[in-house]
């Protein structure tokens, strides 16, 4: 951009415009975060319904896997924050938001896992869960203005109401899996086919 | 034609940092040079410009042995960038009337 070059108030419109377009697309979330919990969380979902039918393995095993998993990303994470070693360019309001809110979500998913280890049904508890997976949903979908995930969240809740219901954990699971599917990878894979539709327009 | 626009904020490159902060919490030297595709030194300038009125703070340190200048808006550039626009679109008014 030049300096002293003659400047309309169209210029200056055209100027404005452009750049919060910019910083928009710039703040325009990959979905990559939904594809990959939602992923791991459906797997284990339907690992663990198929294995309660089978019996090749104890009834926790692909959540304990999953457990282990959630664990290494999160040191992993952690490790990158306090290295100084993350690649943000730019720092948003609503990224800060999520931060916060993230740490608040991975809290209250701890106490209700604690709670099924410490009296909770397993059936209540998974149910409790995806309610609180439809809550995050909500907020994403309505701070990014992205109906897929507010869409999401509705059919999530729904499903958790559902399991309030259900008294054979394998109906959880099964549960639990299509909220996922609905509440997490659809959307996930929706916000990636928009963003690279927008990238791709904007090379 | 324009004195009743702020002269600060009415120049192409200075009002692309602007509108670019005013979206972001903060954003790093070189994403401002890259998105306003400005040369180092002419940015440099600017951000100084904007920096003198108190329309944006700027902070420097280092990380991983390179230096890193991060520039945020402050609360006095918004209030100026609103009434900026403000301006603007009274200006656009009355050429149309």
């Amino acid at each position: 951009m030049e300096e002293n070059k003659p400047f309309t108030a169209n210029d200056s419109l055209a100027v404005i415009q452009q750049m919060i377009n910019t910083a928009r697309r710039e703040q325009q979330d990959s979905g990559k975060g939904w594809i990959i919990w939602g992923w791991l969380l459906f797997t284990a979902s339907i690992s663990s319904f198929i294995n309660m039918y089978t019996g090749t393995f104890s009834q926790y095993f692909f959540w304990n896997l999953f457990g282990l998993l959630t664990l290494a990303m999160l040191v992993y994470s952690v490790a990158i924050a306090l290295l100084g070693k993350s690649k943000e360019r730019i720092k948003t309001y609503t990224g800060e938001l999520y931060r916060r809110l993230n740490i608040g979500f991975f809290i209250t998913l701890m106490l209700i896992i604690v709670s099924i280890n410490t009296g909770v049904t397993p059936t209540k508890g998974f149910a409790l869960l995806m309610a609180l997976y439809g809550f995050w949903a909500l907020i994403y979908g309505a701070t990014s203005n992205f109906r897929p995930s507010i869409y999401g969240s509705y059919f999530t809740w729904a499903c958790a109401l559902a399991a309030m219901f259900v008294h054979d954990f394998r109906w959880t699971m099964l549960l639990h899996g299509i909220a996922v599917l609905g509440g997490y990878i659809i959307p996930g894979h929706t916000a990636n086919y928009q963003y690279r539709k927008t990238r791709k327009t904007n090379v | 034609m324009f004195k009743e626009l702020d002269p600060i904020l009415h120049s192409q490159l200075r009002l692309a940092v602007m509108s670019l902060l005013i979206s972001v919490r903060e954003a790093e030297f070189n994403f401002i040079r890259e998105k306003t595709n400005a040369t180092a030194g002419n940015l440099s300038v600017q951000l100084n410009k904007l920096k003198d009125v108190g329309y944006i703070d700027i902070t420097k340190q280092f990380k991983d042995n390179y230096p890193l200048t991060t520039c945020r808006i402050s609360p006095k550039g918004i209030d100026a960038f609103d009434q900026y626009v403000k301006d603007l679109q009274q200006y656009l008014d009355r050429r149309t009337l």
